[in-house]
């Protein structure tokens, strides 16, 4: 018993010690949302949007991040590459009610209770909608992002892509997950 | 944790489990605690390209974005000297087992005893009963307890389902635990996923008497994935030096199935299993009391077993997972020495998580329980019959960024204890220096240990019967050469001091050296006792005792290299080279005889030689050439080899192979069995015929 008593007390405090360490540790741009954030300019390169999308003295594609940014500094470098000729602009929008025109829309996860809302208010604008809200292109957004065994895939709303009047083209569709909007009580 | 080398562990501390119950119960909570807070991400893992918005979708839907666990580290970053055979090696090296496969590793040494019997080992120490290498299969370990050895010719799996083998030579006891003493060998298996739609082998040859396959995996749920195989195979018996046939012809009828269920949330749960009924022949020297006995003895010995596996991984973050595995084996094996059963039932838990920015911490607890019963015979027996054993562990490993993408400190322990010699530790520390890109070297410094099996505790081997007249005037019966296992018997201990470099000038070219130096302490010996008159089994007789002692120290050294050329796009050359020197010293007070042989059972310099060319769109054709030196303390001289395989794929789906296997010679023998007096046979010319389907 005594012999053990060290070993034991050692891995308590290695174990105490990490968690302790944990909690403040500090959060920086994940893996996760590095890759995430290149499939977001990715996205922009395979869309097109229709006449009208973009105001005449209008030159840049808007990126818009609405609520808590999960990217950190990921986005960096997305913005100010060119897509098509346009500059990516990145936007962040704290709350809905920040939310004005824009050419993408990610919607990061703590949105979730606002999602109907947020579909909603952005409907008539042209706007590419993406999440990685669990079944988001069910439930009306136009791109999912989702984990599948530790590798990022996404589905797509063919319907929901049409009803903003955005042509995605056949190379995304290929690699993407065709989805439907499926009617949840919860939000329609 | 490194007080905890200075601590004093005694045997057998009888209280051993309450204490580790205790921390692993606590460890377990606070870890579920530690899995929540653990969010903090890291971006150390897998270097990501500078500019990801660079790459193709394709390109960015094939990255991971999780890092992975101890199991499934990407072993081209580790700073240990490992070599991965892949899907694609063993299918062109044309290797029917998993043993022969083993062939392509440099650092390995494996040599067949007869038809279905091998001697392998990492870095020496080679043997039927080689004690010091480590091998699982789907994370479960496949040594018997018995011994501390592999049964190769009882563990298999369809091998057009491994992914991968991953061999680690060098201690890998700080997170493999006790016998990864020289090495590790992983068998990793392709998860069902990836194993969708059907598969029908069939071949025969000269050798190959005839095996055939079927898997097929399907989809059971959206998803769940799952798969089931059957495989049979039956294989001639090699022959005598003198050209006459053996009795140790081979079959295995086998079947298992794998479900992986994974959806797109954190949690994936794999469970697996496998059962096997087989017979390996063998040709035993008669051991017997009785003067009208045949010198040899024909036997088949029964081999039968069955496993299941379940593993819970859980992502709590993209930087922190847990993973829970529980599996059961049985292993019974009816022979020449022995009926044995053994029943294994392990857990293990295990947690990876991200500290802060640059440490990256796995730990993980360990339980499993042996429970054994052994049918004793003249050749061997074990006192008591049945034994229950106890095997609780803990290992925390630390990697540590010093400089970003340069420099990189792993420290890493192992606490073990087992019911033979109490509480064992096993620490490393390993250190990554990464120049440039393509370019790193490394360096270790670990300490193992290789824990008694067995038979060394309280088994007793009965290996050379004297007739009576060959000991007058001493004495006018028969004698008897026992080998005994002891109480006291103490575990096996080494330093081992590495280094390595890899380097990848370009795409098409990469080579990997390393190097060793083992100092090992307290290797077994068996120290002759005084002979004493025993009378059962009758006639009275007299017994000169070889009992199992740690008196000889020894020390290893050796350089591996592999080197792999992408020569063209059709055309691969991958070669390997491995020296080694094994310097065996008995203490001054042993009066071992047998055991400083060991430094000429493995072979000095091995080369192996195989190109892959992709000669025509549909028609592969692949050689491999293998030298190996003599054993100097062996009747076996060093040899050369050629194997050939031209495969050929008329249709989609469906390609036929032809392989010429050990074409330079009629016959030549590889390895002479220690301890249990068997027969061993030589590995003959070959050639077999294969169609291979998917649909």
């Amino acid at each position: 018993m005594k012999r053990l008593a060290k070993p034991c007390l050692v891995m308590c405090a290695w174990v105490a010690l990490s968690i302790g360490c944990n909690l403040y540790a500090e959060p920086s741009s994940s893996r996760e949302y590095s890759v995430k954030g290149a499939f977001l300019y990715n996205f922009a390169k395979f869309v097109s949007w229709p006449e009208g999308a973009f105001r005449d003295d209008q030159i840049h594609i808007t990126l818009c991040i609405l609520g808590e940014d999960p990217f950190g500094d990921a986005l960096a470098a997305v913005e100010g590459k060119t897509v098509t000729g346009r500059k990516v602009v990145i936007k962040h929008c704290e709350t809905l009610d920040d939310l004005d025109k824009c050419h993408i829309l990610f919607i990061s996860r703590p949105e979730e209770q606002n999602l109907s809302k947020i579909l909603a208010k952005v409907e008539d604008w042209n706007t590419l909608t993406v999440s990685d809200i669990e079944g988001f292109a069910q439930r009306g957004g136009i791109i999912s992002l989702i984990t599948v065994e530790k590798k990022i895939r996404f589905e797509i709303n063919v319907d929901a892509a049409e009803r903003s009047r955005l042509k995605i083209s056949s190379k995304l569709l290929r690699l993407a997950k065709i989805v439907k909007s499926e009617v949840r009580g919860a939000d329609y | 944790m490194i007080d905890c080398v200075h601590i004093p562990f005694g045997p057998k501390t009888p209280s051993r489990g309450r204490c580790f119950w205790r921390v692993a119960m606590g460890a377990l909570l606070l870890s579920m605690v530690a899995g929540v807070y653990s969010a903090g991400a890291s971006d150390k893992e897998l270097p990501l390209p500078d500019d990801l918005t660079q790459l193709s979708l394709e390109d960015l839907m094939d990255i991971e974005i999780t890092s992975v666990a101890k199991r499934a580290q990407k072993l081209s970053e580790a700073p240990a000297a490992v070599f991965v055979i892949t899907q694609e090696d063993i299918r062109r090296s044309g290797a029917t087992s998993i043993s022969e496969s083993l062939r392509m590793a440099p650092g390995l040494q494996v040599a067949r005893i007869d038809a279905n019997k091998w001697a392998i080992t990492s870095r020496g120490f080679n043997g039927r009963f080689s004690n010091k290498l480590l091998v699982l299969i789907d994370g479960r370990t496949v040594y018997t307890p018995l011994y501390s050895g592999v049964y190769w010719d009882m563990k298999d799996t369809l091998l057009e389902d491994v992914d991968r083998i991953e061999i680690i030579r060098g201690p890998g006891a700080s997170l493999w635990g006790a016998n990864a003493v020289n090495g590790v060998i992983n068998i990793i298996t392709k998860s069902a996923k990836e194993t969708q739609g059907g598969l029908m082998v069939a071949g025969a040859g000269t050798e190959e008497q005839g095996f055939g396959a079927v898997r097929y995996g399907g989809k059971l749920g959206e998803d769940i994935h799952s798969r089931a195989y059957v495989k049979y195979f039956d294989r001639d018996s090699g022959v005598f030096s003198s050209g006459e046939d053996g009795a140790d012809e081979w079959d295995v009828l086998r079947a298992g199935f794998r479900m992986d269920w994974q959806e797109s949330g954190p949690d994936a749960l794999t469970l697996q299993g496998d059962i096997y009924d087989g017979e390996a022949g063998v040709t035993a020297v008669t051991k017997s009391f009785d003067p009208y006995a045949p010198p040899t003895l024909d036997e088949d010995d029964g081999i039968r077993g069955a496993n299941v596996l379940g593993r819970w991984k859980h992502t709590v973050s993209d930087s922190s997972e847990v993973a829970l595995q529980v599996y059961y084996d049985r292993t019974e094996r009816n022979g020449v020495v022995l009926d044995q059963i053994h029943d294994t039932f392990d857990l293990d838990f295990q947690q990876q998580f991200a500290l802060g920015k640059r440490q990256e911490i796995v730990w993980g607890l360990g339980y499993r329980f042996v429970s054994d019963n052994v049918d004793n015979t003249f050749y061997g027996s074990w006192d008591p019959d049945s034994r229950n054993d106890d095997l609780f562990s803990g290992f925390v490993q630390d990697d540590i960024t010093l400089i970003k993408d340069r420099l990189r400190l792993t420290l890493g322990s192992k606490l073990e204890h087992n019911d033979y010699t109490g509480s064992e530790i096993q620490p490393n520390g390993r250190l990554m220096w990464t120049p440039r890109e393509g370019h790193s070297i490394w360096t270790a410094v670990s300490r193992a240990v290789r824990t008694p099996s067995r038979t060394e505790e309280d088994g007793r081997l009965n290996t050379t019967v004297l007739t009576p007249g060959s000991l007058l005037p001493l004495f006018p019966g028969y004698g008897l050469v026992s080998l005994l296992g002891d109480g006291d018997y103490e575990s096996e201990e080494l330093l081992a001091y590495e280094i390595g470099y890899r380097v990848r000038p370009t795409d098409r070219f990469s080579m990997d050296v390393a190097a060793f130096f083992n100092d090992y302490s307290k290797l077994r010996t068996l120290e002759p006792g005084n002979p004493s008159l025993e009378v059962s089994p009758s006639p009275p007789h007299l017994v000169f005792p070889f009992t199992a002692d740690n008196k000889m120290d020894g020390k290893t050294y050796g350089v591996e290299v592999a080197a792999d050329w992408r020569a063209s796009d059709w055309w691969r050359i991958q070669a390997s080279y491995t020296c080694l020197q094994i310097q065996l010293d008995l203490d001054g007070d042993s009066g071992d005889t047998l055991s400083e042989s060991a430094e000429g059972e493995s072979p000095h310099h091995q080369v192996s030689l195989r190109s892959s060319m992709d000669i025509v769109r549909d028609l592969a054709l692949d050689l491999w050439a293998r030298y190996v030196d003599d054993l100097p303390s062996q009747d076996v001289d060093s040899y050369i080899t050629l194997d050939i395989r031209l495969g050929w794929k008329p249709h989609k789906g469906v390609e036929l192979s032809v392989v010429g296997q050990n074409l330079l010679d009629d016959q030549h023998p590889e390895y002479e069995p220690e301890f249990i007096d068997i027969i061993p046979t030589e590995v003959q010319r070959s050639v077999y015929g294969t169609v291979t389907w998917q649909f």
